[in-house]
């Protein structure tokens, strides 16, 4: 009971960073170049999906606090100033992206730009950072709380908060080469493929200095599997980047899909059955189960949400699928 | 400085900015349903129009409720670690339903509206914006749920000092919640339907071109303020032998309240257990603002011959009345929430208990940094909706026809997927 609905928590996170990856990638790219009009079509890109988007998150946090209370206390409160960031970050986007088009002056629009790319940097970095920060272990006392928040501030957070920036940014690229119109996303394929290879050179960079880092080492409790997963991240990216250069985006976009999926799974599955793993008393560690609520709630969540699953699915799926394929001249500009 | 006073200030900015933007989405979407529907039936463009001009300030109000309440959502793991330690088993479980099958499926729905003009048919487009407005209820259900579990608390036993979960139907029958949601239901009709009025009335009171257009939204929008208003006043007045007989520290003291504390004395130790007088005073002022937009109905008689419209001053009293229900919100809530003080769940755990062991420091610069933050943002939101508002029903962004298709219609390519 406690790992289906660990596994639900996991498959929205997921779902959000995979999602919501491509719009902060979007935004990150809003940085380059000043033509207007460019900037305009790549929000269009985006357009059905945005809000559809962002509320695999708030979905997220919502199964983290019914299904998981002890969780969700100590996983933000502990990190408040990586989740305070990303906080910021989605707060930024969400209102940048919607009300960047309500202004007319062009002044204005690229001042709301300019909230985007910040938005999206610091989205992407501070869930890094809370990414990093579970799989480093956590200051976990015997009173069940995280002692201070400076335990968040190794090489290892900030290599993996910088990685998960250049993965959303080679998402988000990938994602435009798949969507804008096709000339338009010819033009853009060499620099996914350049924002893919960075991606690579950050996932590996980070996978270092994390296999250097004890604290890393100590809370793994199954580091052949964090290996294997840094693995087949890495190969998903290569895959992507393959696949771009054979001008499949569709293809490329999935492997850049699945890496961003991946690291949520390699926190998991790394630190099973702990969810939180105490720095500094070994007995503190917070299993999945303990952290889970009780029998009764995760019934009554299984009786009263579970069956609206596939609505809840269903419904994204129409609106990917009514407004699949590239966007045109038909297409309707809103953001 | 003290960890606790900035995180009650902090949820209090928030949730406050929150209900707000909360009240008017809830009220106009309402509306919005109503003026889609006509569109749809009887095929006037008129409702066309309408619904473009009403649904662009939906949407552009809508962008502010979904930033606070991510912001709540956060806070309460944030700020408030000890809410879902102790009580999470219960409370958690209404908060996860709704962004389940509310949240979620609302802005996904907005989503596929917004961008579903000309591209899907009618009938579609109109059943996602009722899918909008039910899920939007829906959202409003069940944070009243926990809410009013938070006031009072049941269906649950306290085991090692954490509340589980024994009757999940106490927590729907909860004599805190269905007054309450009444009211606040009928509190959001009535700001959506005074905020419609009242744009209305300014573009009336410049003779408009689009005279006809405002003259049905000023009726459809009053018609509905004044409705609505009974609605809040009785299940306004009818809250208070329930909430007195619930809490009975909220209000003036009395002999329960007095048996009460010297109970709670007795169990979590010697402390004020009465809530500060803020609470009452905004009640007080709260009332009167009710009585007042009463008052309402006294002009729906004028909208017989468009007397409201011929005589001018009563579109400028509508005008004027449009702050009211904005500060009325907000008293009401102080009225409830700081009334339950010094409980976070009422009668069961203090709010020194629940709030995050942080240090003041960090605390005070995520208060600062987020009222700045929200603040700035609800302004700026604010101002771009006064302009859309004042812009006129001429070309609304929301539903205009994309650019001209090109020549060949079949052009469009293939889906990259395929």
């Amino acid at each position: 009971m406690e790992f289906a609905w660990y596994a639900l928590l996991g498959l929205f996170f997921a779902g959000y960073l995979v999602l919501g990856g491509y719009d902060y990638g979007v935004g990150l790219l809003l940085a380059r170049g000043t033509d207007p009009a460019y900037r305009r079509a790549a929000l269009a890109a985006v357009g059905p999906f945005f809000l559809g988007n962002e509320v695999w998150l708030v979905a997220a946090v919502g199964i983290l606090f019914g299904a998981f209370p002890m969780l969700e206390g100590e996983l933000l409160a502990g990190s408040y100033p990586a989740v305070a960031t990303a906080l910021t970050g989605v707060i930024l986007v969400t209102a940048g992206v919607q009300l960047r088009s309500r202004p007319d002056s062009g002044r204005a629009r690229a001042r709301w730009d300019r909230v985007i790319v910040v938005g999206s940097l610091l989205a992407a970095l501070g869930w890094g950072v809370v990414l990093a920060g579970l799989l480093q272990g956590v200051p976990l006392g015997p009173d069940g709380h995280v002692a201070g928040v400076t335990h968040l501030f190794t090489p290892f957070a900030a290599a993996t908060g910088l990685a998960l920036v250049t993965l959303v940014a080679a998402h988000g690229a990938t994602f435009l080469t798949l969507r804008m119109p096709a000339a338009e996303g010819d033009r853009l394929r060499p620099l996914a493929r350049r924002l893919i290879a960075s991606a690579i050179v950050a996932v590996t960079a980070a996978t270092v200095v994390g296999l250097l880092s004890d604290r890393v080492r100590a809370a793994a409790q199954r580091p052949l599997v964090g290996v294997l997963l840094t693995v087949l991240l890495i190969g998903a990216l290569l895959a992507a980047r393959a696949a771009l250069g054979r001008r499949r985006p569709g293809v490329a976009f999935t492997a850049t899909a699945v890496a961003l999926a991946l690291p949520v799974l390699l926190v998991g599955a790394t630190l099973w059955p702990y969810v939180l793993v105490s720095t500094i008393e070994p007995a503190a560690s917070l299993t999945v189960t303990d952290a889970a609520a009780s029998a009764a709630t995760l019934r009554l969540l299984g009786w009263l949400a579970v069956p609206l699953l596939p609505a809840l699915l269903g419904f994204q799926a129409m609106c990917w699928w009514i407004f699949r394929g590239r966007t045109d001249g038909r297409a309707l500009v809103y953001w | 400085m003290d960890t606790l006073l900035l995180a009650r200030l902090q949820f209090a900015a928030t949730a406050s900015v929150h209900f707000l933007f909360v009240a008017v989405t809830l009220g106009l979407v309402t509306l919005l349903v109503g003026l889609q529907t006509a569109w749809v039936v009887t095929g006037n463009p008129r409702y066309e129009r309408l619904t473009r001009f009403w649904g662009q300030l939906y949407v552009i109000n809508y962008v502010l409720g979904i930033a606070t309440g991510i912001v709540m959502e956060f806070q309460f793991g944030l700020n408030w670690s000890g809410l879902s330690r102790y009580v999470g088993n219960v409370f958690g479980a209404p908060l996860a339903i709704e962004t389940l099958v509310a949240f979620f499926l609302e802005s996904t729905f907005l989503g596929m509206w917004i961008f579903g003009w000309h591209r899907l048919r009618r009938g579609v487009h109109l059943a996602l914006l009722y899918g909008v407005m039910l899920t939007a209820y829906a959202s409003a259900f069940w944070i009243m749920v926990a809410n009013s579990w938070l006031q009072n608390p049941v269906g649950y036993e306290v085991r090692d000092g954490v509340a589980h979960l024994t009757d999940f139907s106490a927590l729907l029958s909860n004599p805190a919640l269905w007054m309450a949601l009444g009211h606040v239901v009928s509190a959001a009709l009535l700001t959506g339907g005074l905020l419609m009025a009242a744009i209305s009335a300014w573009h009336l009171s410049r003779r408009t071109p689009d005279h006809a257009l405002f003259r049905t939204s000023l009726r459809l929008g009053l018609v509905t303020a004044a409705l609505a208003i009974s609605l809040v006043q009785g299940f306004g007045f009818a809250q208070f032998g329930p909430v007195g007989a619930l809490q009975p520290t909220k209000f003036d003291g009395n002999p329960e309240a007095d048996a009460l504390i010297a109970d709670w004395t007795a169990r979590f130790g010697a402390g004020d257990y009465l809530p500060p007088v803020l609470a009452n005073v905004g009640l007080g002022f709260m009332i009167l603002i009710g009585f007042a937009l009463g008052l309402l109905w006294l002009l729906v008689p004028l909208l017989w011959r468009d007397w409201i419209i011929r005589l001018r001053f009563p579109l400028w009293l509508i005008m004027l009345s449009l702050p009211l229900p904005f500060v009325a919100l907000i008293l009401g809530w102080i009225a409830r929430e700081v009334g339950r003080q010094p409980w976070v769940a009422y009668g069961l755990l203090p709010v020194e208990q629940a709030v995050s062991p942080i240090s003041p420091w960090l605390m005070a610069t995520s208060l600062i940094g987020f009222t700045l933050l929200l603040g700035t943002l609800a302004v700026t939101n604010w101002v771009l909706l006064a302009r859309h508002a004042a812009r006129g029903a001429a070309d609304p962004a929301l539903g205009r026809p994309p650019a001209q298709p090109p020549a060949d219609d079949d052009t469009r390519p293939e889906p990259a997927f395929a």
